[in-house]
């Protein structure tokens, strides 16, 4: 199964090399909008958070107080990733339903594309997240840590993306059930706030944000890139373990679940 | 009918054994889960079967035609083919690539350049990145865009954007090529130079197989033809043959349709030019046999059975049946006195009986105004416009080009 990706690499390549050349290519700005986007959404949640509702961001790494800024980026990029290729990968299918009606090539093929140019653009944001680390003097060893987490947090997003597709393309509700419910697991992730907030609330509310597979993959990335500890090896691998596996058998349902998509669109 | 005109030991490129494709008739089944709900799943969803018990074999390097009425199944059939749907029932092994020219242009994006897609279409279709950048060339120039091949597609006018997604598909070198109702893009030229394209790429063995309503461009095209009906194969073989024996059906259904039809034309009692002292009552199209028709075909006899009443006895009229094709021009002029036929003295209810002895008009609809003039031909009795519209319709499938086909021969040397 997984050597059919391989195998395929070239068409994967040729939907992401179409989806990069288009992305922007009708507004001025063009690529500096991935930037812009994140980074005013950066500015206006790093003030109201940290002004209005006053929440303090733990300790830096280095010891050199603390940055609610910095805190939060961390949290976004790691969200951004998983959101960011979960909507992707929900409408590919349904974009490139014209297509899929009348070619007959694998399915996943324009969704991993797309995906490849989503992680350009998470790269892009993580560049900007290390310049700021960097601008902080919040360096350490840690960092190549991060490198497995996001690895895991992409092929969590992604199996659970290619599942989601299959399903849109059958329900076409399932994309705006996706959309509230996205909404509702962003407060229930620490993100916005550190996830010691959460501890001695209230029971149930603490226990979600603590089951919540994304709050692992952030708390990690916190670790790691913000307070420069090494979460246990064991962590690190589960992560890496349980992206791997849910992107693996997300596979195999999408595999399964688009034998028939020429008729389903 | 048979196969036996397959050579068993003949190589084939597509075997179709027993195929069917059921599909559920249940036009909301996707759209939302709250139907979902609120139904459940109890209702059954009907059942219909697209394609059923059909099977085909296809030799390698041959041309094959699927002809049918539309929703006879011979879209699902290539679709089943080219691996779109898999079949219900039954069984399809393809040998080679396919590549499927189902709808031109499907995989180009707007935004992209005319190059940037030649790339992409070609991997979509399957085509390695090397032979691809070795054919851009070729694509290119055969689509004859080389000015515009670094503009974005949607500045393309319909006719460049066809062009550029044929000249991708038939230089993709399938080994079996699906086309679908595709064989009229450009102009002129253009659809020449495909057609040549069509027969190089069978002469270089490779396998082509076409789903058109043009039978005319299907009988040239192809070396059998497979005509399917509800779903079902009705008959293949030779071209000629299978789209003769379809359009006597599709003629027949006609008739059977539309008896109301039936090109009979009753006169009221309007003022019409001329003297009246005879007067066209009715006028129809007959078979030989004299019995109505509603239309009739390139080829066979037919006649024109004209009605008429007389207040004295007329002298050797004149009649004169004029042919106008839809389209405005005048086909012919068809008078007695022209032909050298006098009708001597007529009076009373009487029928003229005009044969037009395998009839020379090609398919399209013709006007028949009548005017009858004495023997002179100088008095107009009556002059009727308009009288009766007919269609005649192709036997072999073939259009032709022009009004008529004159009885010509040919002789070599």
């Amino acid at each position: 199964m997984l050597t059919d990706l391989y195998r395929q690499r070239a068409l994967i390549g040729a939907f992401a090399n179409r989806d990069f050349a288009t992305r922007y290519r009708s507004s001025i700005l063009g690529w500096a909008w991935s930037l812009i986007q994140p980074l005013a959404i950066l500015v206006v949640f790093a003030a109201v958070f940290s002004l209005v509702f006053r929440i303090q961001a733990p300790d830096l790494g280095n010891g050199a107080g603390s940055s609610y800024a910095a805190f939060l980026f961390t949290g976004l990029v790691t969200w951004n990733l998983f959101a960011g290729l979960l909507n992707l990968s929900m409408t590919q299918l349904k974009s490139n339903g014209e297509l899929l009606k009348k070619v007959q090539f694998p399915a996943w093929a324009p969704i991993l594309g797309a995906s490849i140019v989503q992680l350009i653009q998470v790269l892009l944001e993580l560049a900007v997240l290390v310049v700021m680390f960097l601008w902080l003097g919040n360096v350490g060893w840690t960092w190549v840590l991060a490198i497995p987490i996001l690895v895991g947090t992409a092929l969590f997003a992604q199996g659970i993306g290619l599942v989601l597709s299959i399903i849109n393309a059958r329900f076409g509700d399932v994309q705006y059930i996706v959309a509230v419910v996205l909404s509702a697991l962003y407060f229930l992730t620490p993100v916005l706030y550190p996830i010691t907030m959460v501890d001695g609330q209230n029971e149930l509310l603490s226990l979600v944000v603590k089951l919540n597979p994304m709050s692992w993959y952030v708390e990690s990335m916190h670790e790691v890139m913000y307070s420069l500890v090494a979460p246990p090896a064991l962590v690190i691998i589960a992560l890496l373990v349980g992206g791997f596996l849910t992107f693996w058998a997300g596979l195999a349902v999408f595999n399964r679940g688009s034998e028939d998509i020429g008729e389903l669109l | 009918m048979s196969d036996s005109s397959h050579d068993k030991g003949q190589q084939l490129a597509v075997d179709i054994k027993g195929v069917g494709k059921r599909f559920k008739r249940n036009v909301d089944r996707r759209n939302s889960i709250k139907e979902r709900i609120v139904r459940g799943r109890s209702r059954k969803p009907e059942d219909f079967w697209a394609v059923r018990g059909v099977s085909l074999q296809i030799p390698k390097g041959s041309v094959y035609g699927l002809i049918g009425h539309n929703g006879s199944g011979k879209s699902t059939l290539l679709k089943m083919i080219g691996g779109i749907y898999r079949p219900t029932e039954g069984s399809i092994t393809t040998d080679g690539r396919v590549a499927s020219l189902i709808e031109l242009g499907a995989g180009f994006h707007p935004e992209m350049t005319g190059r940037e897609n030649i790339s992409l279409n070609g991997s979509i279709l399957g085509l390695p990145k090397k032979e691809i950048a070795a054919v851009t060339g070729e694509i290119i120039e055969f689509s004859g865009l080389e000015e515009f091949i670094n503009d974005p597609v949607k500045h393309y006018s319909s006719g460049m954007y066809v062009r550029l997604g044929f000249s991708v598909a038939v230089h993709m070198k399938p080994d079996v090529l699906l086309i679908d109702e595709v064989l009229a893009v450009g102009d002129e030229e253009f659809q020449r130079k495909c057609f040549d394209h069509l027969y190089a790429l069978r002469r270089s063995g490779r396998t082509i197989i076409v789903v058109s309503h043009g039978l005319g461009q299907l009988e040239g095209l192809c070396d059998e033809i497979a005509w399917l009906e509800h779903g079902q194969m009705q008959e293949f073989g030779a071209p000629t043959t299978t789209i003769a024996s379809y359009l006597r059906k599709v003629n027949s259904q006609e008739a059977a349709r539309y008896p109301e039809v039936t090109a009979v034309r009753a006169a009221g009692e309007e003022a019409r030019p001329g003297d009246q002292t005879l007067r066209v009552r009715t006028a129809a199209i007959v078979d030989a046999a004299g019995s109505p028709l509603n239309h009739t075909e390139t080829g066979s006899t037919f006649q024109f059975r004209i009605g008429f009443t007389t207040s004295e006895p007329v002298l050797g009229p004149n009649v004169r049946i004029a042919l106008q094709h839809e389209s405005g021009p005048l086909v012919t002029m068809i008078g007695n006195h022209r032909l050298g036929f006098d009708m001597g003295t007529v009076s009373g209810d009487n029928t003229f009986d005009v044969a037009l002895v395998d009839n020379p008009l090609l398919p399209g609809r013709y006007r028949v105004h009548i005017d009858i003039f004495d023997f002179t031909g100088s008095r107009l009795l009556d002059s009727w416009n308009d009288a009766l519209e007919f269609a005649v319709r192709s036997q072999s499938g073939e259009i032709g080009q022009g009004f008529v086909q004159l009885p010509a021969q040919f002789r070599l040397g």
